[in-house]
């Protein structure tokens, strides 16, 4: 239930951002933009190996209580064909995958930066222009 | 700690932190001067020390802060090594032409760190095994390029506007290629668990062979075929070149043209080689024919170009089409002449670029109707262009017939007749309109223009002569005395298209 709303979401959220950015205004494509790297943000949240509610700190200290705590096989063993990591079939997983917030946090700032360089641009193409009309950004075609 | 066993992260730590040191030091131009340069040569020096261990001593993987194959992987293998040489050769004479062609101000405000930046994103996705990673310094490059592509030239040759407007396109275009590029990455880590590219590779070959390879790892494919392509400009995704290109500062052509559009060939190389061979029965048509329709419209619009440096760019599109077709063939001699033509189009265009850079401060102009009878004038920079532009037109002895012939050589060896047909055919195309920018530029009257030599000593600036020459006896060189480059090429294509070495080196020892 919880993974088709999820889906839902971003399903709507990329449709938002398509009709943004083929609008004519710069202000709206770039808003565009920024709804379009959301969905892309909770797409890498639903993207995510294994699901559950625990935080991901795994108190069992020695490193090889990692298998029990969490049911997952972290060592590869090239010659018995085990490319980890594996989650033993039947075994339910308590702990939330930490990779994909990891992602997600750098995604963000990434957007971040760009969407800020692009407001600026923006602002600078409506000093020089006098438009915000991306149809009249047209100087350099030929 | 022995440093030889550093210098991937060196490589691109190094930039990341000098980019720092350089906006401390904006009211010391001097230091910020000295500072640059002697980094870029130590850089230089350093990827050629990388690619002769690896040369030697086979593929190195580095792990950053020791996390195994979970963490950060930085792998260097013949064609990471051979592509970071190639990126600090270019970006050393690049900055040492910049530090007499950008404006004084521009650059102790932004171009140093800015470009050291640059620098830093193109080892960064040369040298990562992560794929995530690459997608960050994707970014890096996309970020640092804009600013750079902003910044000021002497002469006010290019209106700011224009550079905005090309700038808002490219970012734009770029910002929905890293959008389509993280969908794919989630993807693919939601089919395999992992983001090192080399165990992604492990796994879907592993999905492969039990036969349960999901059929969305296609559609994967494809995004990357759109991203790289976003990248380096191939035929539908090709609009937003020839605007950035002319409108940035020549050295940042240079740089552009030269080496940022080969991120999109090695990212073609290295992820469909490494991880969806599987894939690739369906998409090397695929890839061949978006090359060929890339060369038929790059030089079909260049021909018909006014502008020095718009005639270039459109150049690039239809040479890097050449590279994909190389690459689409999938042979080993097919890869190897699409390698040696990716070197020899980086080193003569940045010449060209260069070059022309020279020329539209010579006439203040990058309108080529109003050039005329430069040979006079400027006869450093025509000499200059004449070697660029036969070799990239393909005319013995210079570097680019050898990559030409050997590309045709590959095609006719696999059959693939149609394509080298057309690719043949095209080629006297690149003839005519390198030419066509000759005799325009430079024979027939001088042109009352202006400006005219009011920025001649920057024509003939020590710091400006120097890289382009040093580029031309490059070019001519690899020509000549082409066989280490098609040793080195021909290695490169024997790892690329046998990836178990690469899997091995970044998975076998770090089992923790």
């Amino acid at each position: 239930m919880n993974n088709t709303l999820l889906s839902l979401t971003i399903a709507i959220l990329f449709g938002i951002g398509t009709f943004l950015i083929l609008r004519r205004d710069i202000v709206r494509v770039i808003i565009g933009l920024g709804v379009l790297s959301h969905a892309v943000n909770l797409l890498i949240v639903s993207a995510g190996v294994f699901s559950g509610t625990k935080v991901p700190i795994i108190t069992d200290d020695g490193g090889h209580g990692a298998a029990e705590a969490t049911g997952s096989i972290f060592t590869d063993s090239l010659s018995q064909g085990i490319l980890a990591p594996i989650i033993e079939a039947g075994h339910h997983v308590d702990y939330v995958d930490p990779l994909v917030q990891a992602l997600v946090l750098t995604a963000i700032v990434i957007s971040l930066a760009t969407t800020a360089f692009i407001l600026i641009l923006a602002y600078r193409i409506y000093e020089e222009y006098g438009t915000t009309d991306i149809r009249e950004l047209r100087r350099l075609w030929g | 700690m022995n440093l030889s066993t550093h210098i991937p992260i060196i490589l691109i730590a190094t930039p990341i932190l000098v980019a720092a040191l350089m906006i401390l030091l904006r009211k010391q131009p001097g230091i910020q001067k000295v500072l640059s340069v002697a980094v870029s040569f130590a850089m230089l020096i350093l990827s050629i020390i990388l690619l002769s261990q690896v040369w030697s001593g086979g593929i190195q993987a580095y792990e950053v802060g020791e996390w195994g194959k979970y963490g950060i992987i930085l792998v260097a293998d013949l064609l990471s090594s051979g592509m970071v040489v190639l990126t600090s050769f270019v970006s050393f004479l690049a900055l040492i032409y910049s530090l007499d062609y950008i404006e004084k101000k521009s650059l102790s405000a932004s171009y140093y760190p800015l470009f050291s930046l640059l620098v830093a994103g193109l080892n960064g996705s040369f040298l990562t095994g992560d794929i995530f990673n690459l997608f960050v310094f994707f970014e890096l490059l996309l970020l640092s390029s804009c600013g750079l592509v902003i910044a000021n030239e002497q002469g006010g040759v290019t209106k700011s506007s224009d550079k905005m407007e090309a700038t808002f396109k490219y970012l734009v275009l770029n910002m929905l290629s890293s959008i389509v590029m993280l969908i794919a990455v989630s993807s693919l880590y939601a089919t395999t668990g992992t983001l090192n590219m080399a165990d992604i590779s492990v796994k879907l070959s592993a999905m492969s062979a039990a036969g349960t390879l999901p059929w969305y790892v296609f559609a994967i494919a494809l995004m990357f075929v759109v991203v790289f392509g976003n990248k380096a400009a191939i035929f539908p995704l090709h609009y937003w070149l020839p605007d950035v290109h002319p409108t940035a500062p020549s050295p940042i052509s240079a740089m552009l043209s030269g080496v940022l559009i080969k991120v999109g060939a090695y990212g073609m190389l290295r992820v469909f080689f490494l991880i969806f061979i599987d894939t690739l029965d369906i998409f090397k048509p695929v890839i061949m024919y978006l090359a060929l329709a890339t060369i038929v419209v790059g030089a079909i619009s260049a021909v018909a170009q006014t502008d020095v440096k718009r005639l270039l760019a459109y150049s690039s599109v239809s040479q890097i089409g050449y590279v994909f077709l190389g690459i689409s063939f999938g042979s080993i001699y097919g890869i190897t002449a699409a390698l040696v033509y990716l070197v020899n189009h980086a080193v003569a265009k940045s010449m060209l670029f260069l070059t022309s850079g020279g020329i539209i401060h010579h006439a203040g102009t990058r309108d080529m109707r109003k050039m005329g009878g430069m040979v006079d004038s400027a006869p450093l920079m025509s000499l200059m262009f004449l070697v660029g532009a036969m070799s990239i037109a393909g005319m013995p002895p210079l570097g680019g017939f050898i990559a030409k012939l050997s590309l045709f050589d590959a095609g006719i060896g696999e059959q693939y007749y149609f394509a080298i047909g057309i690719a043949l055919f095209f080629a006297i195309f690149t003839l005519f309109y390198m030419f066509r920018a000759m005799l325009l530029m430079f024979w027939g009257e001088k042109r009352d223009v202006e400006k005219y030599g009011e920025y001649s000593h920057h024509g003939t600036s020590v710091l400006m002569a120097v890289p382009i020459v040093v580029l031309a006896l490059t070019v001519v060189a690899f020509g000549i005395y082409a066989e280490p480059l098609i040793t080195l090429a021909n290695a490169t294509a024997h790892q690329i298209l046998d990836p178990q070495p690469y899997i091995d080196a970044v998975l076998v020892r770090v089992v923790r």
